[in-house]
């Protein structure tokens, strides 16, 4: 059969190899990148198993896998996952029992196969090695241009139905939706006007939305992409942007007062970097004439979580340190990267003479 | 502020494979802007120029001192227009978009001192010269991006990776804009420049680097970079804004007081 896949966009992970796909639901997050390693290397079914089952079966309550060879193709789905397989013997849906491990199949002579994953879409885009969030995949020849020969139900929808989902509900209920016929593929996405045949072989293609697709037949459209956002530290909170009170005060050796109800950076000669329009940091700039304190040196912000309604105070690799001295405690070098809550009437010494007393609001 | 003299060039090629330049940028200091857009002729084009024209209408009532909110509203601003423009096209030809990325530097007054604002939506990119080397300051809104900080992909296997033209944000979009915003001391900053993923998608940072460090007029700086983008194969619009600071003295109070007793140490004066 032609392994040429296709995809509508979804939750799940798809790791696509050149010839097994692994399916994960959105839990199984950590598992992506280590399959993905593995299916780029062009690794077999069971190389790919063999990591998929590494973490145990207990915490892997959903996935599905799709092995393509020369001539038979191999079906493994645990959980929600069901597949529809079309092949010359006929049309079969795969889906464990519940109850079971997994439902496993070879088919020669596959045709097609759809596994839905999540939803009904309508699976019309490119799906190439790589990893993409899907709800639904399908492989083989698309349903429009050449109907399975073998089942009815597997015939093309109507090109001129508008809302093939609902039909394909109301005339076949129950399981039998995994095997109703496929929606007809979206129209093909246009750019610019009519006519224009820009070849425009790279370019860029936002994922921002899920029909916005690539012109150059490599690159692919998927869902937003919130779940790649940079992990918070585990066990953190993640700190607010901007609190409408201050936490603290900061008083500074060079005269300077300033109120922590937003990030405060310290230094030489500050940087702030990557922030929002709305939570635009303060930026103390302090002298330091003997170059002891680092261009951006602390950094100073409300707290979040176990820490909030205190001010807690980074270190942000500065050259020669900071040292905090909370009242009752001895002075201590601030740790790198390891953020300290402040009490009021803690001092901090950046060195060349400045120090910043933390006082209530 | 604004005593401060910018010196600045700007290049733009369609490149050797595409038909249209669908790049625009803005040269009108203190505010430039490197606009990559999207959609292909009458659509990609005419979103990145509306960007340009948003921070036109920026520059020419333009207040230091409000430099971040008026940034932010200019990006809003263009955002409209280019989902109405997107929506007038869809109603007449469904699953047409445009959309653009955007790159801009300002200065600003933060805490009474001048400041470069930079901000980024989408894979152009912002690279300053800082103490004679190249670093990029703005991050990637792009899915390779995100996998290098999640620890995934290495960078190198960024630059082959099958997604690694699929952005994350850009103007346009329906799920709205988030630029990020940075903000640099000006003494931070040698030189400064904006540019298309055309540029940055063709040549090696070292080359970047190379080309910044040795040509010194930003003009040409500007030309050469474009130029060797198209030589190494033009597959994308590349565009380079190249912005110098010139006359600025770093940490005066520190380099002034060396710099006179090391005068005077070898004019033999007070030892």
């Amino acid at each position: 059969m032609r392994t040429e896949a296709r995809f509508a966009p979804g939750d799940w992970y798809a790791v696509v190899g050149d010839s097994v796909t692994v399916l994960l639901p959105v839990s199984q997050r950590a598992r992506v990148a280590a399959l993905w390693d593995l299916a780029d290397s062009g690794a077999a079914a069971d190389a790919l198993l063999d990591a998929l089952l590494a973490g145990g079966l207990s915490s892997l309550d959903h996935f599905a896998l799709v092995a393509h060879d020369d001539d038979a193709t191999r079906l493994i789905v645990r959980g929600a996952p069901t597949a529809t397989v079309s092949s010359t013997g006929g049309q079969e849906v795969v889906a464990a029992a519940p109850g079971t491990t997994w439902a496993e199949q070879v088919t020669t002579g596959v045709t097609s196969v759809r596994v839905t994953l999540a939803g009904e879409g309508s699976a019309d885009h490119p799906l190439t090695a790589g990893v993409a969030r899907v709800s639904v995949v399908e492989y083989g020849t698309p349903s429009t241009s050449a109907p399975a020969t073998s089942s009815g139900a597997s015939a093309g929808a109507p090109a001129a139905d508008p809302r093939p989902e609902a039909a394909e509900a109301a005339a076949d209920p129950g399981p039998e939706v995994a095997a109703a016929p496929r929606p007809e593929p979206a129209a093909p996405m246009q750019f610019g006007a009519p006519g224009d045949d820009d070849p425009t072989p790279t370019g860029e293609t936002p994922v921002v939305e899920d029909d916005w697709s690539d012109r150059d037949g490599q690159t692919q459209a998927g869902a937003p992409r919130a779940d790649f956002d940079r992990p918070p530290i585990p066990g953190q909170e993640v700190a607010p942007d901007v609190v409408p009170q201050p936490v603290a005060s900061l008083v500074f050796s060079t005269g300077d007062v300033v109120a922590v109800d937003r990030t405060v950076l310290v230094g030489r000669a500050p940087e702030a970097r990557r922030f929002a329009s709305h939570d635009q940091p303060h930026v103390v700039t302090v002298p330091s004439p003997h170059q002891e304190i680092s261009s951006t040196h602390l950094e100073i912000r409300p707290g979040a979580g176990a820490d909030h309604g205190s001010a807690i105070a980074t270190d942000l690799g500065s050259t020669n340190g900071t040292v905090v001295a909370q009242p009752g405690l001895d002075a201590e070098d601030l740790k790198p990267g390891i953020a300290v809550s402040l009490i009021p009437g803690a001092v901090l010494d950046l060195g060349d003479g400045v120090t910043i007393q933390v006082t209530n609001p | 502020m604004l005593d401060v003299d910018l010196h600045h060039g700007a290049s733009t090629d369609v490149g050797l494979v595409r038909k249209v330049n669908e790049d625009s940028y803005l040269v009108a200091p203190p505010v430039f802007v490197v606009a990559d857009g999207m959609g292909g002729h009458s659509g990609g084009d005419v979103a990145s120029q509306m960007v340009v024209e948003e921070f036109e209408r920026l520059a020419e009532s333009y207040d230091p001192a409000r430099g971040a909110e008026l940034v932010a509203d200019a990006f809003a601003r263009a955002q409209a227009r280019i989902v109405d423009y997107g929506d007038a096209h869809r109603a007449m030809q469904p699953g047409w978009h445009a959309g653009t990325t955007a790159v801009v530097a300002v200065l600003v007054v933060d805490d009474g001192t001048t400041k470069w604002l930079l901000a980024n939506l989408g894979d152009s990119r912002i690279y300053r010269i800082v103490d004679g080397r190249l670093e990029q300051v703005s991050v990637d809104h792009s899915v390779v991006q995100e996998l290098i900080d999640s620890g995934h992909i290495t960078a190198e296997e960024a630059s082959v990776h099958p997604e690694r033209h699929v952005i994350t944000r850009a103007l346009g979009s329906p799920e709205g804009i988030h630029p990020d915003f940075f903000l640099l001391p000006i003494g931070s900053v040698e030189r400064l420049l904006l540019c298309s993923d055309g540029v940055t998608g063709m040549i090696e940072d070292a080359e970047i680097e190379q080309i910044l460090e040795s040509v010194a007029d930003p003009r040409d700086a500007a030309d050469a970079l474009v130029r060797a983008a198209v030589a190494a194969g033009g597959r994308d619009n590349a565009t380079a804004v190249v912005v110098d600071v010139v006359g600025l003295v770093k940490d005066a109070t520190y380099d002034s007081q060396r710099q006179l007793e090391s005068l005077e140490s070898k004019l033999g004066g007070r030892q």
